[in-house]
Formats: structure tokens, sequence, C-alpha cells
């Protein structure tokens, strides 16, 4: 049920398989949080098409750091590690699974996992520790990634993130928000209204890049005018929660609920007809 | 006690260059020789306390070994969460150095009073828990935490700390007889030692490492005393008095147990420390034997 891993040039219809590796995952666990771990999808793809995933298999110290600060995107992640072979694929069944190791938050002892992440507001700060620290050892070729959600934005400490990244110029760190509009239990505005978000950005000194962020284009090519600018840059990738998941799209319940059998069916037999690309 | 422990890590930097020095714009005449000296490894992240220590997370995740400074109560309450999830999660060899403790900050009020520090932390697996009490201590006290590379809290006192003279995490400082055991810690040692000197039959124990105790070692003293007495500027129920009756039960001691410590928060002003210990009966006057009942 779970495909066979990829490598970049096939990654025209890597989001779907991407997705069809979630569903299964979360089927066969009886899991949560449906609606972030799609929504995503294409942002962590971006993130693995920019960097060299071989430092990061190899564990090098110059490697890439991605930071999931939005750590109940677990299951995508994994599915993502998987499909370019930094998690062996035949992991990904053992998601949720008693003892496993792959949590339903992200867990630093997977590989390819940097941080344990889960509760919100952590990700971004490790994150700039991280970016800091591989300026100071001279590792210039080495990114840092920051994955946050929307709805995370209201933890303060992500706006003691941003006040550092812009003081220190850390030009090597890349934020991307999903900025799927769904927060925990509602629309992220109706919890806080924090539109124009990119102001807000824009307010601390980053360079904000607003993306369809299902659009693995539009990404990368933010990713790499933000490298080559050498300013600190926050990536807002407008995507829909529960993307690809007829049902779920957009709605809030989708961040709890758990597929049933009929759910199940419905999801792949779209995703099934979706296969090909949707790029 | 402080610049001991700082003069320590400033020195200590030019030799070992994995080592950070942050801190939450605290430390006024103390902090700006590391930022002129080693301006690479230096970083006042801010009135920030959550990110100084997720800061230092991330730095230690691409190899340095970072030292965190604020206040203590900052440090701590504040940053739960991110010492929980970011560091003792990780096993990262992050040290956090909180200056003030119990009331040191007396006059402040009970935001600044450091009475329930340690005690939560000391539920974290793996983190190391030191309140030195001896200068000679405080300045063997970056190598050790260096050396065990792991979480670390150190809790410093304010005060003069001369009377003891050597490094040892468990001081015991032996009466003429096996009656009564004081154990404390931190501000309120001198004191202690004080009360000795009047009491010659007392023993007391020093307590520089907090957390862990050696439990053995600990159980075989404490079985040749008939009574034990902690004496600590921190909430019983998890500091002090609680490690010691761990210790007690598990090794089915047959030890009597007596606890001095504050015990609520107290907003009002104090000009000094002793007037909070004295509020809650911690304080040698007390103690002296012949006014101790059970």
């Amino acid at each position: 049920m779970i495909t066979g891993a990829m490598n970049k040039t096939q990654s025209k219809c890597m989001p779907t398989a991407i997705r069809m590796s979630i569903i299964n995952m979360l089927f066969q666990s009886n899991a949560s949080h449906l609606g972030s771990n799609m929504s995503v999808v294409e942002i962590l793809i971006s993130i693995y098409e920019s960097i060299d995933c071989t430092k990061i298999i190899n564990n090098e110290k110059e490697r890439s750091r991605v930071l999931i600060s939005k750590g109940h995107c677990a299951a995508a992640t994994y599915a993502v590690l998987a499909h370019y072979g930094i998690l062996e694929m035949s992991r990904l069944k053992s998601y949720h699974q008693e003892a496993s190791l792959l949590t339903g938050h992200v867990n630093h002892l997977v590989e390819g996992i940097e941080h344990s992440t889960g509760a919100l507001g952590h990700g971004i700060n490790v994150a700039v520790g991280c970016a800091l620290g591989l300026q100071g050892r001279g590792w210039d070729e080495a990114k840092v990634f920051a994955v946050l959600g929307d709805g995370e934005l209201q933890e303060g400490s992500i706006w003691e993130a941003m006040m550092l990244i812009c003081h220190l110029n850390l030009f090597n760190m890349i934020t991307l928000v999903d900025n799927n509009k769904i927060s925990s239990i509602t629309n992220t505005s109706e919890v806080i209204n924090m539109d124009p978000l990119k102001n807000r950005f824009e307010g601390f000194g980053l360079d904000v890049y607003e993306v369809n962020g299902h659009r693995v284009s539009e990404i990368t090519e933010a990713i790499k005018t933000i490298s080559r600018k050498r300013n600190p840059g926050i990536i807002l990738c407008n995507t829909i929660k529960g993307k690809d998941i007829p049902f779920a799209e957009n709605q809030p319940i989708w961040h709890y609920r758990s597929l049933d059998q009929e759910n199940y069916d419905i999801a792949i037999e779209y995703l099934t007809s979706q296969q090909g690309g949707n790029q | 006690m402080r610049s001991v422990i700082i003069d320590a890590l400033f020195e200590k930097m030019s030799a070992d260059k994995d080592i950070f020095f942050l801190n939450a714009d605290m430390g006024i005449n103390l902090v700006e020789r590391f930022e002129q000296h080693f301006p690479s490894r230096y970083l006042n992240v801010g009135i920030a306390e959550q990110n100084l220590i997720s800061v230092s997370s991330g730095l230690a995740n691409v190899g340095y070994r970072p030292f965190a400074y604020t206040i203590s109560n900052f440090i701590i309450h504040r940053c739960f969460e991110q010492i929980r999830n970011d560091i003792c999660l990780h096993k990262y060899p992050v040290t956090l150095i909180g200056t003030s403790t119990g009331f040191d900050n007396s006059p402040l009020g009970p935001t600044h009073h450091i009475v329930d520090d340690w005690g939560p932390l000391r539920s974290f697996p793996g983190i190391d828990i030191y309140c030195p009490s001896s200068v000679i201590y405080a300045s063997t006290l970056i190598e050790k935490v260096i050396e065990n590379s792991r979480p670390a809290y150190i809790r410093i006192p304010k005060g003069n700390f001369e009377s003891r003279k050597n490094s040892l995490d468990i001081d015991l400082v032996k009466g003429s007889n096996n009656e009564t055991l004081i154990i404390t810690y931190g501000g309120l040692v001198e004191e202690c030692l004080r009360l000795q000197n009047e009491d010659p039959d007392i023993s007391v124990l020093i307590i520089n490492k907090l957390h862990p105790l050696p439990q053995e070692e600990l159980a075989t003293l404490f079985s040749n005393y008939k009574l034990i007495i902690t004496l600590e500027d921190h909430f019983a129920l998890n500091g002090l008095y609680s490690s010691i009756c761990e210790i007690i039960a598990s090794q089915n001691l047959k030890v009597r147990i007596k606890k001095f410590a504050p015990k609520d928060y107290m907003p009002v002003v104090g000009k000094t420390p002793k007037f909070f210990l004295n509020k809650f009966g911690v304080d040698i006057k007390t103690l002296r034997p012949d006014q101790l009942s059970f």
C-alpha cells in the first residue's frame, strides 16, 4: 500500500504518491491530523528538492537542517523522508504503532528528523540556534528550514525568533509558513485575525514571498531567491487544509478526526484518479 | 560566587572553542568581556528567555556547548517547556546558569523569590543541578559540567562562602556525636556552620550538587544518625526535604526527619533574606537543639 522510494526526477507525481502514503499511514493507525499533513506536502517536497539529502542520510555535520516546528505533521514528514530515501519506506507502516519510533509528532530518534517537536513555538527558535551555529562554524552551504503552521504563529515565542532572525541577519535560514488558514479548532482568522500576515513579517524586517503552497515550483523558486539575496526570508505558503482529500478540505474537524473505511475508500479513489501529476 | 563561575567560564572559552555564552540581557559589568573577546561565541538574545533556551538547543545541535545565563526565576519558570523539550528530551549539554536563590532578591517581591526552581526541574530525566556554597567548589564547576556533557543547571546563591575549602559534591562537617545531622545548601550553609561552632555535637551536611544525590552513600551516612534536619530556601515539597525523604523511604531507614523551608509566596517587602527566612522559621534560632521538638 505504501509506494516505493522515488528520486528527484520522479517528483512530478510525488505529491499524490506522498498523500497516498499519508492516508495509508493515518488509516492503518487510526490517527488524526489529516488536514495538517495534507496541506504541508508540497512545502516539504520543496525543501528536500532544495538541499543535499545525501548529507542528511550520512548525518554530516555540514548538512542542512530541517526543523518541523508544526510537529503534528509527522506523518507527512516521515512520508516525505521515505520518498527521498532518507527513511526506509518499510518503516512508514509502523507509524503510530506500539513501540515504534514513528510517533504522532516528529521524533528526533527517526532518521532525518533534527528535533522533536509537538509543543508549538519551539522549532523555529531551535532553527535560529542552528542557523547561528552553522554560520559560526563557517558551514555556509548549509541552510536551515523551519516549517510553521499559521495557527502556530499565535505562540509568542515565534516572534522572539523572528526578531532575532532579522537582528542577526540569519540569511542561511528560510522559514516557511503552511498558511492553511485553520488553527486547532476553527478558522485562524476567527481565533486571532492576523491579516494581512505578510505585513507583520515585513514589519519585522523579513523578505516575504507569498506563494501557492501547492506548487513546488513556486516554493523552490522562492527558496532560491532567498538563498541568492542573503537576506532573511519567509515564504508564506497559501495552502488548503486537507488538500486533495475531498471531504476534508477546509474542514477544521479533520485536525482531529480519524478515517473510517468509507472515508478511506473515498480518499484512495480520489488520489488514484489524481495520479499522474498535479504540478 | 557569581564572578567565580563566570571567571572560570571566561577562562575556559579561550581553550574550548565549542563554548558559546548566551544571556537574556542580563549581567551588566559581567558579560561585556565575553562579547569583546569572543564575539562569534557570544549572544545577548534580548529579554526573550524562551528563545534563550531554544536557541541554545539549536547551537547544541550544531555541536556547540552553550551556557545560558540570566536570573534563576526567569531561566527556569518561564522556560519550563523549552528546558524539557528542547534540552532534556534531546540530552543536549546545555548549562543553565541562574543567578540568585531563595530570597536573595528579597525586596523585589515574590516574582523574584526563587523558592520553587530546582524542585520541579529535578523531575526531568538526565539533568544535573548544582548550588555551590564554597568558592573552591564553584571554581571547579564549569570544568565539571563540561566533563559530564549533559543538561545542567547551576543555581548561584549570593553571599560570602569562605568557610569550606574543597570541591566535594557532598561535604560532611562532622560533629562530635551522631545525634543530629543538619542537611542544607546554598545561602544557608554559612549560618549552619555558625550554629555548629556554637554546638559542636551537630553534624552539617552541605549539598553542592542537589541532583541527583548519591543514594547509597547518603543512606549509609543517614543510618548513623537519630535525627535529620533539612534546612533550605526552597519549598520542601519537591526540594531537599523531599529528596532526602525519598532516600530514607527507598532504603527503609529508621531515622527521624524534620524540615525547615518556606511554605508559601510572601508578597511583602523584606529588606534582607533573613526577614523571610525568619517568617518561615528557617533560621538557626529555630534550629537550636533545645528548641527542637517532635
